[in-house]
């Protein structure tokens, strides 16, 4: 019955993994871009649930034309995340440029040898 | 008078898109910027007024973009707590004035308008956030004002400056996420993202995922309130930021996790689809440990700017605890405060920043003395740290008078006592500070010498802490006002 259930939402559970994943990257490693990646995984994880909402089974592309059938899979969801991932590349752009000037200041980008200069 | 409705879309369309066009128009003139920056904010004030003396007259209206019907559409609400974009644009004002001859000394001529940029788009995404009727708009906005704050700490130059911004960036991006999860979760059980309407379909809706939607949402809010166990990006940011940056950062960029709380309760209490209670303790909890972990910190801080930050702590503490009260009190008192301690906070940290330019020193020890050279400046601070303590006549004393009337109406007198204990530890750092200024011999006679701030500077600071004495003689004015919008939140609930 459980593994059933797991079955039946693989999606949600994938993405709850990928979430495990990321944080667990964000909190362990000390590198500043390794834990801007388990962040921008973090970020994927949640993506990929919200899209996978939308999702309705035996769903068409939502595009009008020659051949296109009802049922269509939910688009709004997608649109969102649109704007979710312009979001997250922003902060990524921010964040990598910050760590640069981190860089260039102190010479290194591991979060452990930057407490000691603090 | 009755406004034309566009006006509500106006309010967030021209400031954007004027933000926007600085660089352009300003070319590396770093006085042109300033002069456009200020007739921006000037613009999107007037608006303001004319949509605040609507909303007094008609109560709440919304305005729904590009003609799409409201569940379909965007909706741009605007109630009594949007009421909120008043002291948005007054510290909007008086920070963009306050820039002037404080960006000129720390900001190479060609960035500067970079600057204005960035924190005119931080003002306007907080105007947005506090008015949109849409829980994705919510989100986006709250994204253009992270990223623009992040940015913002980073550019005052000081040595840790980019590692305090990460530090933020790193925290902010997490919250964000959470509060997209809970959006998220929200549109699954109901298929909207309109407030309004999520609020009339929540009934019936399974309540473990509910549960699930709104605690995230306000852990999500909580670390960018700052709340205490999640506030440590905090003292640093705040703290390193350019002065008039933290003034906005403290006074107003924090409160944005308050409005999103509001903003989510209103949805919580308008469906009844969910108990609260149990959140609600959590609040009230988090809440007092807040003021007396926050005003114990700040109590140990040599550091005026570090002092101040803890101080917001504390202070958001009071705003949680009368937010999870949940009575008419504790919630008007919460709402009040978010004003004022705004206001508060911009006093101390203007006059902060004045102290710090013109003597180029940052803690107690260093600053004895200052007091008796820079008399208007360190007057104005005094009167921000009365208020902070909340002693009356001030503007901090109503609003912490009728958070601890909530938790009494609320049949919590225990919040009531840690209410006073955190104030009584604000005046230990509030008379630190006053001793430090006004009867120490200074430690360094070179700072008898120092001019009084230059008058950009000077009047911003007095203009607010004036308004400090102001607010708590009229504070009727705004409880008044906030009223019928607390009635309203919590008559779905029955409380009382």
């Amino acid at each position: 019955m459980m593994l059933q259930g797991l079955w039946q939402n693989l999606d949600y559970v994938a993405s709850v993994v990928l979430f495990c994943i990321g944080l667990y990257t964000v909190i362990t490693k000390s590198n500043l871009i390794k834990k801007f990646m388990g962040l921008n995984i973090m970020e994927t994880s949640v993506f990929a649930f919200i899209v996978a909402l939308g999702v309705v089974d035996g769903g068409d592309a939502p595009i009008m034309g020659a051949g296109a059938e009802p049922p269509f899979i939910n688009p709004l969801p997608q649109a969102l995340i649109l704007t979710g991932i312009v979001v997250a590349v922003s902060t990524t752009a921010l964040a990598l440029s910050l760590i640069i000037r981190i860089w260039k200041q102190t010479g290194t980008i591991e979060a452990d040898e930057l407490r000691e200069i603090e | 008078m009755i406004t034309w409705p566009p006006l509500l879309a106006l309010l967030i369309a021209i400031p954007m898109t004027s933000a926007v066009l600085t660089p352009a128009v300003a070319r590396g003139n770093g006085n042109r910027a300033f002069w456009w920056a200020l007739g921006v904010m000037s613009v999107a004030s007037v608006i303001a007024t004319m949509l605040i003396a609507r909303v007094s007259q008609e109560g709440p209206f919304s305005y729904v973009v590009g003609g799409w019907v409201a569940p379909y559409g965007i909706e741009l609400h605007f109630d009594e707590f949007s009421a909120a974009i008043a002291i948005i644009c007054l510290l909007g004002l008086l920070a963009i004035v306050y820039s002037k001859d404080y960006v000129a000394h720390a900001i190479a001529e060609p960035r500067i308008p970079y600057y204005y940029t960035l924190l005119l788009l931080n003002l306007v995404a907080m105007m947005g956030f506090t008015v949109t009727g849409d829980l994705f708009n919510l989100f986006v906005f709250m994204e253009i004002l992270s990223l623009s704050g992040y940015a913002l700490v980073a550019v005052s130059g000081e040595r840790i400056a980019e590692m305090a911004a990460f530090k933020y960036l790193v925290m902010g991006a997490v919250s964000s996420l959470m509060v997209l999860f809970g959006i998220g979760l929200l549109y699954a059980l109901t298929g909207s993202l309109n407030m309004a309407d999520i609020a009339t379909r929540l009934e019936g809706a399974p309540s473990a995922p509910l549960a699930v939607a709104f605690a995230v949402l306000t852990l999500g809010f909580m670390v960018k309130a700052a709340l205490f166990p999640l506030h440590i990006w905090l003292p640093d940011a705040h703290a390193i930021a350019p002065s008039p940056i933290s003034a906005v950062l403290s006074g107003l960029v924090v409160k944005v996790g308050i409005i999103g709380m509001l903003r989510v309760y209103q949805i919580a209490y308008g469906s009844g689809a969910i108990d609260m209670s149990g959140l609600n303790l959590v609040l009230m909890w988090l809440g007092a440990i807040s003021i007396v972990m926050g005003a114990f910190f700040a109590v140990f801080q040599d550091d005026i700017k570090m002092m101040l930050a803890y101080s917001t702590i504390s202070n958001i503490g009071y705003i949680v605890m009368g937010l999870g009260l949940a009575s008419t009190y504790g919630l008007i008192g919460a709402s009040v405060h978010v004003f004022n301690h705004a206001l508060i906070k911009a006093t101390l940290f203007f006059g902060a920043g004045a102290l710090i330019y013109r003597t180029g020193k940052r803690t107690l020890t260093d600053l004895a003395g200052v007091g008796r050279s820079m008399p208007f400046t360190v007057a104005a601070i005094s009167i921000g740290a009365i208020s902070i303590v909340g002693m009356p006549p001030t503007a901090g004393f109503l609003c912490k008078w009728y958070i601890a009337l909530g938790a009494m109406q609320a049949g919590h007198p225990f919040f009531a006592f840690a209410l006073v204990f955190g104030a009584l530890f604000i005046f230990i750092y509030y008379i630190r500070m006053v001793n430090a200024f006004y009867f120490q011999q200074p430690k360094d006679p070179a700072i008898l010498e120092v001019k009084e701030a230059p008058a950009t500077m000077l009047v911003p600071t007095l203009i607010l802490a004036t308004l400090c004495l102001v607010m708590g003689v009229l504070g009727r004015v705004p409880l008044s006002f906030i009223e019928p919008a607390v009635n309203r939140l919590l008559a779905t609930v029955g409380g009382g």
